[in-house]
């Protein structure tokens, strides 16, 4: 118990991750409001983005770009740039997704007069 | 010429899509015209990719000329190659029949049209794509626009269109968590690279962490029970008009996707702490199958029934597919697409009878065989093919894919095949006791069936039997590019 504990202190990213990730997921379940539930949906999404960051770092590493073609190169001293590129990729996914479900969320509240999910299911019927 | 093929039938219903307000911020009534025109190209051009890619094997595509694993691949073999011809002969036909059905509201709604065709293109792209982060990138642009399509209707369907994205965004992202576990564990998101690297790291928890994300992540995308609740609100409230196209093709193709990583990274025997995982995901394909099955049976709107119909068959394909031998492989994948087409069939009829005689309800239909022999018809073609009688496509799919188990040695998996067809037979029972029984007090008027509506169902109901006689050929191409490594 107490070496998982240890293993688990060593990587306090990933406790990071894991705690966002579950509090979005909580969130999103158990919040009647619809702008808090995509709230969660956010933090969830962000968590993931923190995870993949969290993987790519590496210490003492530069941008990968190379100055000049002449000299030999090092792997161990650039930082893996795909990482970052799926970084920036999902960004812009989560923020279409945040668009579409705002137009989606005020588009209810002017139909139903309420952003309660609850209200809304009583509505419904 | 031909080796940019995969990248046009991309191109051209997005870049249609993206100038589409331009083109007809004058004239309204273009846009369908416009959409109509590129959707009947693309048909064309899918045509010509199929022939290509038999003929001259699969076409491996790198973007902008930088090799794979370095730069981003797209494969074009004969699976995408028919599954991209009956995705765009579906859009095609769903416009056509758009016509009859589409409410006033969004008969000239410049960004309706976009949306579809926005969504034909990012679907193209999660057949095409051969690199893991690819398939993420267009499932969500196929996926956002299908929220906004679902929700166009206004009023109910926007609560189901939120919870569709609420669902779907939340399965997107457990699937960019599991491809970046496969990536830390593997260093390349490749499909191809991965399952080159993969199998000596079978007992990583990373790798298994990953594969369960991923399939949890696509679970939810392609409505596998009990990942399913998003889908029968949602596909019985969006737009009558758009309806065949969601439902034949955002679920089928998230299977695909699946299907492809499964094939290339899971192969027979595998075993994560003495778990066989193939038999695992056929049972969960039994389940699916069964349930899905069984909860369409007891219901009383004929749209959530056929959507419910639709989530036992994803059952079915998930089973074939998972048989670990070519027969059930190659029956799963012919039963996808034969399934693509029923669905498209299924909900342009639901979409019809709302439209001419104002009936959702198994209540409401009654009598209605009297009045339209078109929708009659259809619906019995339809239903020889759901049922799996031939010379329908479903019969030979359906057919294989209990060869396939029996092959296997899954005789349960045989089994639950067979059940789920007697719960289909079954539930279009209840549907024929109502359509053709005695009318009830209100009579309906004899309605003339618009010539869109005629040619619409006319074509689907033929491509199904098309499918059935073609079928043996079909396994031939699809069997040979399995047994030569490719899927």
């Amino acid at each position: 118990m107490v070496e998982l504990l240890q293993t688990w202190l060593q990587r306090p990213n990933f406790i990071v991750f894991v705690i966002l990730f579950l509090w979005g997921i909580y969130i999103m379940a158990a919040h009647p409001n619809l702008v808090k539930k995509l709230i969660g949906l956010y933090i969830v999404q962000t968590s993931v983005i923190f995870f993949l960051v969290a993987f790519s770092a590496k210490e003492g590493a530069t941008v990968p770009i190379i100055l000049s073609g002449t000299t030999s190169v090092n792997p161990l001293d650039y930082a893996n740039p795909l990482p970052h590129v799926l970084t920036v990729t999902a960004i812009v996914v989560q923020i279409a997704t945040l668009g579409v479900s705002l137009a989606l969320v005020s588009a209810i509240h002017k139909r139903f007069g309420s952003l309660d999910e609850d209200e809304v299911m009583e509505q419904l019927g | 010429m031909s080796s940019h093929l995969p990248i046009l039938l991309f191109l051209v219903p997005f870049v249609m899509g993206v100038s589409m307000p331009i083109l007809a911020a004058k004239r309204r009534s273009w846009c369908q015209h416009l959409t109509l025109g590129t959707f009947g190209l693309m048909l064309i051009l899918s045509m010509v990719n199929l022939q290509v890619v038999l003929t001259e094997g699969p076409i491996e595509y790198a973007f902008g000329g930088w090799a794979v694993p370095v730069g981003i691949g797209w494969l074009d073999d004969p699976l995408a190659a028919i599954v991209i011809l009956t995705l765009s002969f579906v859009s095609f036909i769903s416009i056509i029949y758009g016509r009859v059905v589409v409410s006033s509201k969004l008969e000239k709604n410049v960004q309706y049209y976009t949306l579809i065709l926005i969504l034909v293109s990012g679907l193209v792209g999660v057949v095409f794509a051969a690199d893991l982060f690819n398939v993420f990138v267009f499932l969500e642009v196929a996926a956002l626009t299908g929220y906004a399509l679902v929700g166009a209707a206004g009023g109910k369907s926007l609560v189901y269109a939120l919870r569709y994205l609420l669902l779907g965004s939340f399965g997107a992202t457990l699937y960019l968590l599991g491809l970046s576990h496969l990536y830390v564990a593997t260093g390349t998101l490749n499909m191809a690279d991965i399952a080159l690297v993969l199998p000596g790291l079978m007992t990583s928890t990373a790798v298994a962490a990953g594969l369960i994300y991923i399939f949890l992540g696509l679970s939810i995308k392609m409505a596998l029970i009990p990942l399913h609740s998003w889908l029968p609100d949602a596909y019985a409230n969006a737009p009558s008009s758009v309806t065949p196209l969601l439902a034949s093709t955002v679920t089928k193709v998230a299977l695909l996707a699946w299907v492809r990583i499964e094939y290339s990274l899971i192969t027979p025997g595998v075993e994560v702490s003495h778990v066989p995982v193939l038999v695992l995901l056929e049972e969960i394909g039994v389940f699916a199958a069964l349930i899905g099955g069984a909860l369409a049976l007891i219901q009383t709107d004929i749209k959530r029934m056929f959507a419910y119909g639709g989530i036992s068959h994803i059952g079915l394909i998930l089973i074939g597919v998972s048989l670990g031998n070519a027969t059930g492989f190659v029956g799963g994948m012919f039963y996808l697409i034969n399934d693509a087409v029923m669905q498209a069939a299924l909900f342009m009829i639901a979409g019809a009878v709302l439209h001419y005689y104002r009936a959702s309800t198994l209540e409401q239909l009654r009598g209605v065989g009297r009045k339209s022999p078109w929708l009659t018809a259809a619906l019995v073609v339809v239903a020889v093919a759901m049922v799996g009688l031939p010379p329908t496509g479903g019969f030979f799919g359906k057919w294989n894919i209990i060869l396939g188990a029996l092959e296997a040695q899954h005789y349960f998996a045989a089994f639950a095949v067979i059940a789920s067809t007697l719960l289909t037979l079954g539930y279009f029972l209840r549907i024929f006791a109502c359509w053709f029984h005695q009318p009830a007090s209100v009579e309906f008027k004899p309605i003339e069936i618009s010539k869109s509506m005629r040619i619409s169902l006319g074509t689907i109901c033929v491509s199904m039997i098309v499918l059935g006689l073609m079928s043996d050929s079909i396994f031939q191409f699809l069997l040979a590019s399995v047994a030569s490594g490719g899927a």
